[in-house]
């Protein structure tokens, strides 16, 4: 018998970061660890799931790490 | 007409640089091959191989592509230029392995109905139109899985 399909998401707290670190945009948020202003915005928007190399860039650049930023949450 | 001209502004603007190419590549492709694949279904080609006429469409349908491709590229470069120099993120390389991998799938399904299944039966003009339209549904397919791609993040 299979095991059901993990229906969670990844969800993360890079809006909040941003303002918090005085109200970063996007782009600047994308320059800094090589991405794209769009990716970061599909990131934030939880449309698309970052490498785990990326999730440890952005962690970085806020000095948070990366449970901090990216963490599980349950289906709605 | 101002209208739409400004809402397709605002849509560039708010996409991304790979999104804007395959746009362009779709427009480049339906400006080229629709008129030609128009004319070979109304008019094909009834003299044998070489038909200079016939490839004479062929060659002006190449042209309007290179020439929408190569119009569209300088104004992306003269109006975004840092995005157009950027290089592609994993996201834009995950978008086109996608693409790729399934435009690849349709285009081998056009060989081999061009290579194998088709001179049984058919030849000439029919063969290389169908080569054509094999290539061209292929990279129809690529750009619009890249474009969805990216609408859909």
């Amino acid at each position: 018998m299979t095991e059901p399909v993990d229906s969670r998401r990844i969800s993360n707290g890079i809006r909040t970061l941003r303002f918090l670190h005085g109200e970063m945009t996007q782009a600047e948020l994308g320059r800094r660890i090589g991405l794209t202003r769009q990716t970061v915005a599909a990131i934030e928007a939880e449309k698309y799931s970052p490498s785990l190399e990326a999730a440890f860039r952005i962690a970085e650049v806020f000095g948070k790490r990366v449970d901090e930023v990216f963490a599980w949450s349950e289906p709605e | 007409m101002l209208d739409t001209m400004t809402s397709i502004q605002d849509i560039l603007e708010a996409t991304c640089h790979r999104e804007r190419v395959a746009w362009l590549s779709l427009v480049a492709m339906a400006a080229a091959y629709g008129p030609f694949f128009l004319g070979v279904a109304l008019e094909p080609p009834s003299a044998p191989l070489p038909d200079l006429p016939s490839m004479g469409r062929f060659a002006g349908a190449v042209l309007v592509q290179v020439v929408v491709l190569g119009v569209g590229h300088a104004w992306f470069r003269l109006r975004w230029p840092h995005e157009a120099r950027a290089p592609a993120d994993e996201r834009d390389r995950a978008i086109e392995l996608r693409a790729r991998r399934i435009a690849y799938h349709v285009l081998i399904v056009g060989i081999v109905l061009v290579g194998c299944v088709m001179p049984f039966s058919k030849h000439g003009w029919e063969l290389i139109h169908t080569g054509i339209a094999a290539v061209v549904v292929a990279e129809l397919v690529h750009y619009g899985l890249v474009v969805l791609g990216y609408r859909r993040g």
